[in-house]
């Protein structure tokens, strides 16, 4: 008997889907600025910081620009964050189990989660100012950078659990922390999660000083809200994911944040003390040594399972 | 070699060419050419390794004498050779000498727009300065401008560059995250190779060099004084240094130690400004927020000593107006410590991060040979291996009695200009402590007179960002005649737009970065 | 933003955004002739002795994400149609702060000849910082004020 079973509607938009898991992403959010701050030696920002950023973008003008589409210009964000949204669907937010699942999940929710990515890099084509453009062309190059790996990585704990439903690989790995085991897809699947966040070092599609905002640059209002939102939603299933899979599964919401929050320290960590790679540089990183890397793994693992046996 | 043999050997390079020479002051030699003379005498002095061009300054004698002068000025330790080009008010021409010495476009384009001299053969005659609505025939420098003939005639609209075909151009500023201050850049892309550069300065052209012509010998330092925010103490020591010059007077050397003194934490926080704001352009945020942390404290001692942060007015004309008392000592021997120590930190950061030095080692580098055909001036110079720094070539005020070290690099790429600026730190900061312990006793100033008597002089200080030129004039009256500011970036950029083709788009804005560009200083 | 008393939850709503807009300043920062000195003081509030983002005042990149429009300096000719131009840009409501003596008045460069004037010659400003160039923390004041102004409309 799961939540669930009550009413599909209401887990979609309130618990744990929609409105809940937004508030959750955006403190997520917030604790990121606020860890990278503390280690930049700065106070950081206030708790509702990333609340008042979303509510005001909300309340402002948003200019369509004339020589955009603008059914997509206003229905990208949408999609983005509706992909997010769904894809949250699949995994185990705070220790309860999926909202869905069914055979194979685990693929439908890596897509879904490139969804945002997706709608940012056509967001950023549609708008075609030319910060856009190559913020736009940067981040679908490094979505192809990072996506292979980071789903080699997150094969591996399917490959012990023999299966790609996130609930089965969940409860059949259950107590088993695949991160000592499999170290360097952990470490993978981390750094990769950094890069479809595109937080630093991956930053180069928005990189603030070369081309502004980069695919964002003339969203305002409404647009760019749901775009913060639906990375704030996709932050905390990356986040989900990953703890779930390497880190032992998610049985408790205590467990959950434990987690959770311990990948996020992590991260601010690595974002605060790495400089940004070029696009050539990320692209270079992830198929040089992340994928072979993974395979490696997956060689290893493969061998010592075959010689068990 | 010394300034006389200099000065000597310069006579008779140019003697072919030379309708005249005289020696106004003991470093200089002023030398009168046709302009039909002047390519000549330029490849004389470029053949012979004279020196080299550091300044290109426009001179109107006024309506009665009907001439305007074109003054070039090289310069080769501390001796400085003028070749004099008299030039008819109206109509005058000059060749150009860009094939020569590309450094000389951007002077060559100054010229052409503030004083109506046609420079012939010019590469690029677009307008420098002067905005796109500046009417055509309207020269501001010339003695007759008169405000009310500048009135904004309409222009076309440029024509917006196009996305279609192969020129994809990225436009850079005036509003840009990248630049804290206005300039406009035009990266033409292939992809993320940039394959083209161009450049419109202007944004801050406020017209300081007219402005000046305005205002009292005492007025005009304050006003020079704010050319620039982050080198403001070099502005106004270099203004005072020429004007204590015509004026004959000797500053004491207590004010001339206290010039130094301010000159060193000015460049100390100049320099932790940029290591911050470059580290942010290679999105190293963190490094920035260091860096700017451990700058406060130099702010700190800055407005402890002066009681400003920015514009400190330290200096008056005939000395300072600021002492140094045991107490403020002791205050800047600590902060100086502790700095010393951190700028070891960042150097040792920014000589061993992998990941930071894959965004500077080897971009950008420019050989000792490039740097100089550009005539690139300052830390760049001093990173590539050249040894270009005022304070040690031809020491001025304090810098004889506390001499000061060159530091200088080899590889001439961003992560020597990081090393070379860093290391500088040190150097300053044991200079600011030799100083300290011996400043000397005595005065603060002397009296300078309301009217300064006529005469030209020059002065060359070194800035933060390389070798400041100033050269002043005096009809005798008690506002200057002339006074022409040609800062150390307006020479650089021609190195870094020519360095920025074939290189990675995401390289530009730490490339632009690593001259320490200062728009406000170029377009005064 | 007018409240109409028939609707009760529209006097939330209004709190609701006007709590956001004080809470939630971005900023963009424009320089039309300054000397940096005001620039250099304004970047130094993001740092970490004044880390203006305690406040929730993030600089900008693109003016399309900015509430408040930090000017300096004089407004030079050629710098006056994109400092309108950057100003049409950001999306309603929008703010506009004039920092330093010349952003007020035209300073020391009143009267040269490629300077048009001062910022509010040639835009609506909310609010001046006075100074040359002001310190950080009047800065970070200036901006206060300046929220505080919206809470009281």
């Amino acid at each position: 008997m799961t939540f669930t079973d009550f009413s599909p509607l209401l887990t979609i938009l309130f618990f744990p889907g929609g409105l809940f898991l937004m508030g959750v992403g955006l403190l997520y959010e917030w604790l990121d600025h606020k860890l990278v701050a503390r280690l930049q030696n700065r106070i950081g920002p206030r708790w509702f910081q990333p609340f008042a950023d979303v509510v005001k973008l909300l309340a402002k003008e948003e200019i369509v620009p004339a020589i955009v589409n603008p059914y997509l210009f206003v229905g990208l964000p949408l999609v983005g964050l509706a992909g997010a949204l769904t894809a949250a669907l699949y995994v185990p937010l705070m220790g309860l189990p999926p909202a869905f699942n069914f055979p194979g999940d685990l693929i439908v929710t890596l897509y879904l989660l490139s969804l945002l990515t997706l709608s940012l890099g056509l967001a950023g084509w549609n708008t075609s100012s030319r910060f856009s453009l190559i913020g736009a062309t940067r981040a679908l190059t490094q979505l192809f950078a990072y996506e292979a790996p980071f789903l080699l990585a997150l094969l591996g704990p399917a490959l012990v659990a023999r299966s790609w439903q996130v609930s089965e690989i969940v409860s059949r790995n259950a107590g088993q922390w695949l991160i000592v085991t499999q170290p360097i897809g952990f470490v993978v699947a981390l750094i990769g999660l950094m890069g479809k966040l595109e937080l630093p070092p991956f930053d180069a599609p928005e990189a603030e000083t070369e081309i502004v905002a980069g695919a964002l640059t003339e969203y305002s209002g409404r647009g760019l809200a749901l775009f913060h939102l639906g990375k704030a939603v996709e932050l905390v299933v990356g986040l989900t994911l990953v703890a779930a899979l390497y880190l032992g599964g998610i049985g408790n919401p205590l467990e959950f944040a434990l987690k959770t929050l311990g990948l996020l320290i992590i991260m601010a960590g690595f974002q605060s003390v790495l400089t940004r790679l070029r696009i050539d540089q990320t692209v270079g990183l992830w198929w040089r040594y992340g994928a072979l890397l993974v395979l490696l793994q997956w060689v290893i693992w493969i061998v010592w399972k075959g010689l068990s046996l | 070699m010394t300034t006389e043999s200099l000065l000597q050997q310069a006579e008779s390079l140019l003697a072919t060419m030379s309708r005249g020479s005289t020696r106004p002051e003991t470093n200089r030699l002023d030398v009168v050419i046709e302009s039909s003379g002047l390519v000549p005498a330029v490849s004389a002095l470029k053949n012979a390794r004279w020196g080299y061009l550091t300044a290109l300054t426009g001179l109107d004698l006024g309506v009665e004498a009907g001439v305007v002068e074109a003054l070039y000025h090289f310069c080769s330790d501390a001796a400085v050779t003028t070749l004099r080009v008299r030039l008819p008010r109206i109509g005058g021409s000059v060749p150009s000498i860009y094939q020569l010495i590309p450094a000389v476009g951007f002077y060559e384009r100054e010229l052409a727009e503030m004083y109506g001299v046609t420079v012939t053969g010019m590469p690029d005659d677009s307008r420098l300065f002067l905005p796109d609505d500046w009417p055509v025939g309207v020269y501001p420098l010339l003695k007759d401008f008169d405000p009310q003939s500048a009135q904004p005639v309409k222009v076309p609209p440029p024509p917006r560059g196009s996305s279609t075909g192969e020129r994809f151009i990225i436009p850079i500023g005036p509003q840009h995250p990248a630049l804290k201050e206005p300039g406009h850049f035009e990266f033409t892309v292939d992809g993320e190779i940039v394959t083209a550069a161009r450049m419109r300065l202007g944004y801050v052209h406020r017209g300081i060099e007219k402005a000046v012509e305005q205002r009292n010998w005492i007025q005009s330092l304050y006003l020079l004084e704010r050319v620039c925010g982050i080198c403001s103490h070099t502005h106004s020591v270099a203004y005072c240094l020429g004007v204590e010059q015509l004026a004959q007077v000797e500053v004491p050397p207590r004010a001339q130690a206290i010039r130094e003194l301010i000159a060193g934490l000015e460049r100390i926080h100049s320099h932790l400004l940029w290591l911050g704001v470059a580290a942010h352009e290679a999105g190293f945020d963190t490094l920035f927020m260091y860096s700017w942390r451990d700058r406060e404290t130099v702010m700190d001692l800055l407005e402890t000593v002066s009681g400003n942060r920015v514009n400190y007015s330290a200096n008056i004309l005939g000395g300072v107006k600021i002492d140094i008392t045991a107490e403020f000592a002791e205050a800047i021997r600590r902060g100086i410590d502790y700095l010393e120590e951190r700028s070891r930190h960042y150097l040792d950061i920014v000589t061993t991060d992998t990941m930071f030095l894959q965004r500077t080692r080897g971009i950008g580098a420019m050989t000792r040979e490039q740097a100089e055909h550009f005539g690139v001036l300052g830390p760049l110079a001093r990173a590539s291996g050249i040894l270009r720094d005022v304070r040690v070539e031809a020491p001025y005020g304090a810098y004889t009695r506390f001499p000061i070290s060159a530091v200088t690099a080899q590889a001439g790429d961003l992560e020597a200009r990081f090393v070379v600026r860093l290391k500088e730190l040190f150097v300053t900061c044991n200079a600011i402590r030799t100083i300290l312990d011996n400043l000397p006793p005595g005065e603060l100033a002397v009296k300078v007179p309301r009217r300064i008597p006529a005469g030209e002089t020059i002065s060359r200080v070194e800035a933060p960002r390389g070798e400041l030129f100033y050269f002043i004039r005096s009809t005798g009256g008690d506002k200057p005649d002339r006074v022409k500011v040609r800062t150390p970036s307006l020479c650089n950029w021609t190195s870094v737009l020519h360095q920025a083709i074939g290189c990675q788009l995401a390289d530009v804005p730490l490339l632009l970065a690593g001259m320490d560009p200062c728009f406000s200083c170029n377009d005064r | 933003m007018t409240t109409d008393p028939n609707y009760p939850w529209q006097t939330v709503f209004d709190k609701l955004k006007t709590w956001a807009r004080v809470n939630s300043p971005w900023a963009i920062h424009f320089n039309s002739g300054s000397c940096n000195g005001c620039d250099i003081e304004i970047l130094a509030t993001l740092t970490p002795r004044y880390d203006i983002e305690r406040f929730g005042v993030k600089l900008q990149g693109s003016p399309r994400h900015a509430d408040v429009l930090i000017c300096t300096g004089p407004v030079t000719r050629q710098a006056r149609e994109r400092l309108l131009r950057t100003y049409e840009q950001m999306p309603e409501p929008k703010f506009v702060v004039a920092v330093g003596s010349c952003a007020i008045s035209g300073g020391v460069f009143q009267g040269c000849y490629n300077v048009v004037g001062h910022i509010d010659e040639v835009l609506p400003v909310n609010a001046y910082i006075p100074g040359c160039p002001p310190r950080p923390e009047a800065i970070i004041d200036g901006v206060v004020k300046l929220l505080e102004s919206i809470k009281g409309k």
